[in-house]
């Protein structure tokens, strides 16, 4: 049986973005602005960190340049990019400019070696920038790759509410899967009727209902088979006794 | 519109580590200076669509403050460059200046999400060169935000997923781990097959969780 395949996007063609629930706190002006000047279906979700999903394909990381600037946050920096690369095919950063406090005088941005450095990384890792001279010009820029997106037949095509307690379950069990981002997730719950359709699908099914890469249906095609190994096990139960 | 035919420059090698390859132009600017403090350079007299190649298959452009303030005309130019290699990453170096402020935004649409390629505002040339003198020396060192090939452990990734489960933690899973040890024989264990594991009704609830059918809107 072949998976349901997608239904038309979001109604009068408005694109759809997923939003991380840690952005709202700093991006109020942005999600209005979204909604509003450009009219893009935004979900709130709960993602593995403060990003937004613009396609199937496609993540875009907020930062602003002081972030970029400060050594302090290399580690965190490197942890949410690279888990970003395994995740989606592209990865792109919009670097901010910071905001002045009012009545502040703003003092222009001091570039530093360790700021080119990470730039020059970001860049040479295949990490797109784009540059922001705020919160109203991140939306555009946001609308922009998502219509961009969407034009190359990437863009988010399924429903991003996820009602009921079982389907929320199976999302859940779907996000699990190694390197699966919560697209691919609402992508496969959209289009296998059951888990276990999923799970005895080939490879090219798994690509064609999670609007995946190839490599990304093999990942889950093998782990959905994977045995695990008996002593794994036999240790895993000592440990959870002894605990 | 004429097509370009020979991408002549850009199908030069890349220089070797440590050097950049520089069109004449550039000779006596105050970039050139910069590049100086750090990194050797060779000087090419045709690089015909490019300024700069670095290490590693990198060849920039620069954008200066007077193209974008002088109008459109560079666009041709930015054009020629995409098309001249797809081998080499093209990355485009922009004044982003006071003057030229308000072309920015314009340029970025072009530069990045029409044409595909990378964008780098600087100040002007000295901040250029320290960038450029960056990106070169980066080639030296791992670049920690280079995508890996992955090298998770399927043991716990499968264990995690089968505590995803309704009504089955870490005791309970590997249970039925150790009489079904993927998730796929998980799903195609019937219900009495289950029984003795996890008890009846459990084994009933397993089961429907794989089988029943995710009929969307409820």
């Amino acid at each position: 049986e072949a998976p349901s395949m997608n239904g038309p996007p979001s109604p009068s063609g408005s694109v759809s973005i997923l939003v991380d629930s840690r952005c709202i706190s700093s991006g109020v002006e942005l999600m209005t602005s979204l909604r509003q000047r450009h009219g893009a279906n935004v979900h709130v979700c709960s993602l593995d960190s403060s990003y937004f999903i613009v396609s199937n394909r496609m993540a875009v990381e907020r930062l602003s340049q002081s972030d970029l600037a400060a050594m302090q946050n290399r580690k965190r920096l490197v942890e949410r990019l690279s888990s970003l690369q395994g995740m989606f095919e592209r990865v792109c950063v919009i670097v901010e400019k910071d905001r002045s406090k009012q009545g502040e005088v703003s003092r222009p941005f001091q570039r530093t070696r360790y700021y080119d450095s990470t730039i020059a990384a970001l860049v040479r890792a295949g990490i797109r920038l784009l540059w922001s001279d705020g919160a109203e010009e991140s939306a555009g820029l946001l609308a922009d790759l998502a219509k961009l997106e969407h034009r190359k037949g990437q863009g988010i095509a399924v429903p991003l509410e996820v009602k009921g307690q079982r389907r929320q379950q199976t999302l859940q069990l779907y996000q699990s899967l190694p390197w699966i981002s919560h697209v691919h997730a609402l992508n496969l719950l959209h289009n296998f009727s059951t888990i276990a359709q999923l799970i005895n699908s080939s490879v090219e099914a798994i690509q064609k209902g999670g609007c995946m890469s190839r490599s990304r249906a093999e990942e889950i095609y093998r782990c959905l088979r994977y045995s695990c190994d008996s002593s794994f096990l036999l240790n895993t139960s000592k440990a959870g006794k002894n605990s | 519109l004429k097509i370009f035919p020979k991408p002549t420059a850009l199908v030069n090698a890349a220089p070797p580590y440590g050097h950049v390859v520089c069109s004449e132009k550039w000779r006596t600017s105050s970039l050139l200076r910069g590049l100086k403090a750090g990194l050797k350079i060779l000087f090419e007299n045709e690089l015909a669509v490019a300024d700069f190649l670095l290490p590693n298959k990198v060849c920039l452009l620069y954008v200066s403050e007077g193209d974008m303030v002088a109008g459109n005309g560079f666009r041709r130019k930015l054009v020629r460059y995409r098309n001249a290699s797809s081998s080499f990453q093209q990355l485009v170096l922009a004044e982003r200046t006071r003057l030229s402020e308000q072309y920015f935004s314009a340029l970025q649409k072009f530069v990045v999400l029409d044409l595909g390629l990378s964008l780098l505002p600087v100040g002007g040339q000295t901040e250029a060169s320290q960038l450029i003198t960056q990106i070169v020396h980066g080639e030296g060192r791992e670049n920690p935000f280079r995508r890996r090939t992955s090298c998770r452990l399927l043991d716990s990734i499968t264990l995690a997923m089968v505590q995803q489960i309704p009504g089955v933690g870490k005791v309970r899973a590997v249970t039925l781990m150790q009489n079904f040890p993927s998730i796929q024989e998980i799903s195609n264990a019937s219900p009495a097959e289950l029984e003795p594991l996890v008890g009846q009704a459990s084994a009933q609830q397993i089961h429907s969780f794989f089988h029943a059918h995710l009929t969307p809107g409820n």
